[in-house]
């Protein structure tokens, strides 16, 4: 069993009146002690995604509208706050981008800290425990920096501590939402060994979410590419970077400068993800797509397992032989198409 | 003669410490910098936050006083002038900032916003004249006509960034300070915009200072990168050189530390341990000799000279022939 198998899970957002589709029948699964990457560019639903992982969402303004989501087999969506309760946190636990904007200004470190063990652990609710979790973290001179505020640490450092504060509940699934895109590159190498290096020491599974596929390259074990609230293709890491297979995650590699690369322009996609609610027919990708034919616009592709283990939702991908369509999984609702595009506010959470 | 040639530039900030806020002591944000730009030229500064690289590319622009030290635009000091004459002068310099979402006003309307530079400078002699210059300019950097009578938040990051790019043009600049223009944009964008700079310096010979903490992408836009830590830069060498063959450790680490898709490529990482020290006390000696790898004892104590250790790189570390063969 899968410590975390998200199956055709799909979440809505009703915003005057008009149903927007920021998750689309997404299925995904991670095993104990593996670190799976979900990558995509702004507003395709990656966080929205991982934050449905815990019913993080707010419903409403959302609406879990079907699938599952399967945490050691039981299933998230159907679960009572108590039980919600326990699963956040010792279960799944979350680090998120900013680490300025998550911590308490007016509260010492040490403090918020120990706060996660009170819920959590509150066996282990002692000074000691944070100065070891700090330890843990990295932080040199844990027992007074646990005394500072959160604007006495620099950037990295409040990374740090919120990664403190996510490992102490000992959760199962680490998600960590674009934890290093607001931090320096010397720093951003710092957390990602950091993030290597607890996972082997704790066992635990990481849900890595960045639009980087740099990051991908250092440390993931699979990944997951996601666009417009689908997911286009899931590969093992080594076998994506080195040969993806659908256009879209061809194009994001080429969009990385390499350094001491000669190209003298950086290949680019063109135009922006479309927003929800507004979303192309058929191929999602196919205005945007190199290598997009007159099909492409008129049947919707299917994720398809074309070798083991790599699925991928193109029938013309980079060196791939042709699979069918699948005419019947429109999965477009007929009343969000016709969404005139200036009426429709982005409602992706940040 | 150099487009911009800056020497010794100093902005210090003053600190106050104390019960009775007597003690008085100065942030180095820029120390003894010095450097040039020829028309047409691309010069990138690389480091991390808090290293002074913003605050280096603002008081060039006279947005925040140099403490001393010489600014020579075409040959003209502009840290000793004020003013209209500084007004004047600023029509060739212009800034493009970090964050698409804050340095566009909210209340006024795109063409308004390109519109005001050229109102500023008295560039447009009719509406009909400016109506024309506004198209012009939202053509230049890849955006619609129709485009000039929205607001910013009708904008994607990449679009407001595009906009930010039109205003500088409208007065015709020599010389853009580009400040972490896509730091905070997806990869994906982060390309058309720097692929949009590209082309703009070459159909208008512009020369920018180009602003940002990624290694990888100031290597791409970039004839030559200067690298600074604490407030001083410590290489400087054409981008191609400077990314192969680099001379200052921390260099070495910032290279290193860039991430890289291939899953086979083989290279030394160099993970820098703990953060950039407080500028209000650097540490003695090499300002980078906490963090160093190859640090020894007279590192602790003796400031490193600049020195130009090949023809045009330059370094200021004591052992950068030692650190250059070791890479």
């Amino acid at each position: 069993m899968s410590l975390l198998e998200i199956k055709n899970l799909t979440l809505d957002f009703t915003v005057t009146g008009a149903r927007l589709r920021a998750v689309d029948d997404l299925s995904l699964s991670i095993e104990a002690g593996e670190t799976l990457c979900l990558v995509g560019e702004s507003g395709c639903g990656k966080s929205t995604a991982a934050l449905a992982i815990a019913k993080l969402v707010p419903a409403p303004p959302a609406r879990y509208s079907g699938g599952q989501i399967l945490v050691n087999g039981r299933d998230v969506l159907q679960m009572a706050n108590g039980d919600l309760r326990r699963l956040r946190g010792r279960m799944v636990s979350y680090v998120f981008q900013e680490p300025g904007a998550s911590l308490n200004p007016v509260v010492r470190v040490g403090k918020q800290i120990k706060e996660a063990l009170k819920l959590h652990r509150p066996e282990a609710a002692t000074e000691d425990e944070v100065a070891r979790l700090l330890k843990l973290v990295g932080i040199p001179a844990p027992e007074a920096r646990a005394r500072d505020y959160p604007h006495q640490l620099s950037g990295g450092m409040q990374q740090r501590v919120m990664l403190a504060m996510a490992l102490a509940p000992q959760p199962q699934l680490l998600v960590a939402d674009e934890p290093t895109t607001a931090l320096d590159v010397t720093i951003q190498a710092q957390i990602l060994e950091l993030l290597r290096e607890l996972k082997q020491r704790l066992g635990m599974s990481i849900l890595l979410i960045t639009h980087n596929l740099g990051v991908v390259g250092e440390i993931a074990d699979r990944v997951a590419v996601m666009y417009a609230g689908q997911i286009v293709e899931v590969a093992p890491a080594r076998e994506l970077l080195q040969r993806p297979l659908h256009p879209y995650t061809k194009a994001l590699m080429g969009s990385v400068p390499a350094l001491g690369s000669e190209a003298p322009r950086l290949s680019t996609i063109p135009g922006n993800v479309p927003r929800l609610g507004n979303c192309p027919f058929g191929c999602r990708f196919q205005p945007r797509c190199s290598v997009a034919r007159p099909d492409c616009a008129t049947l919707v592709p299917s994720l398809a397992e074309l070798e083991p283990g790599r699925l991928v939702r193109c029938p013309f991908g980079v060196g791939v032989s042709p699979a069918p369509f699948s005419a019947t999984s429109a999965s477009i609702p007929a009343e969000t198409a016709r969404i005139d595009p200036g009426a429709a506010p982005s409602n992706e959470p940040a | 003669m150099s487009l911009l040639d800056v020497q010794n530039l100093k902005v210090y900030f003053p600190v106050s410490r104390g019960p009775l806020r007597r003690a008085r002591e100065h942030l180095k944000a820029v120390d003894e910098v010095s450097l040039s730009i020829e028309p047409g030229e691309t010069l990138g500064l690389v480091g991390e936050s808090g290293c002074g690289k913003t605050t280096l590319g603002r008081a060039i622009l006279r947005l925040v006083q140099p403490t001393a030290g010489r600014i020579l635009f075409e040959g003209e000091d502009l840290s000793r002038i004020n003013g209209a004459a500084l007004r004047a002068r600023r029509r060739k310099l212009q800034i493009i900032f970090q964050d698409p979402y804050s340095s566009l006003n909210p209340r006024m309307r795109v063409g308004h916003i390109i519109g005001e530079a050229l109102d500023i400078h008295r560039l447009a002699p009719d509406r009909a004249a400016r109506q024309k210059r506004i198209r012009e300019l939202l053509a230049a950097v890849g955006l619609e006509a129709a485009h000039a009578d929205r607001y910013p938040h009708e904008f994607s990051g990449g679009q407001r960034q595009r906009i930010g790019i039109a205003r500088a043009l409208a007065v015709e600049p020599k010389l853009i300070v580009c400040d972490e223009p896509v730091s905070a944009l997806d990869v994906s964008v982060q390309a058309q915009v720097v692929n949009l700079l590209r082309d703009l310096r070459q159909q208008r010979g512009i020369a920018y200072l180009f602003i940002a903490h990624d290694l990888a992408v100031v290597e791409h836009i970039s004839h030559r990168v200067a690298v600074m830590y604490l407030g001083r830069i410590v290489e400087l060498a054409g981008a191609k050189t400077l990314v192969r063959e680099p001379m200052h450790p921390y260099t070495q680490a910032l290279i290193s530390a860039v991430p890289v898709i291939d899953p086979d490529a083989k290279r030394r990482r160099i993970v820098l341990p703990g953060d950039v020290p407080s500028p209000v006390h650097p540490p003695p000696g090499c300002p980078f000799h906490p963090r160093c790898p190859l640090a020894e004892d007279r590192c602790r104590t003796e400031a490193p000279a600049w020195r130009q250790v090949r023809p045009g790189h330059w370094a200021a570390c004591h052992l950068a022939e030692i650190a250059n063969r070791k890479s």
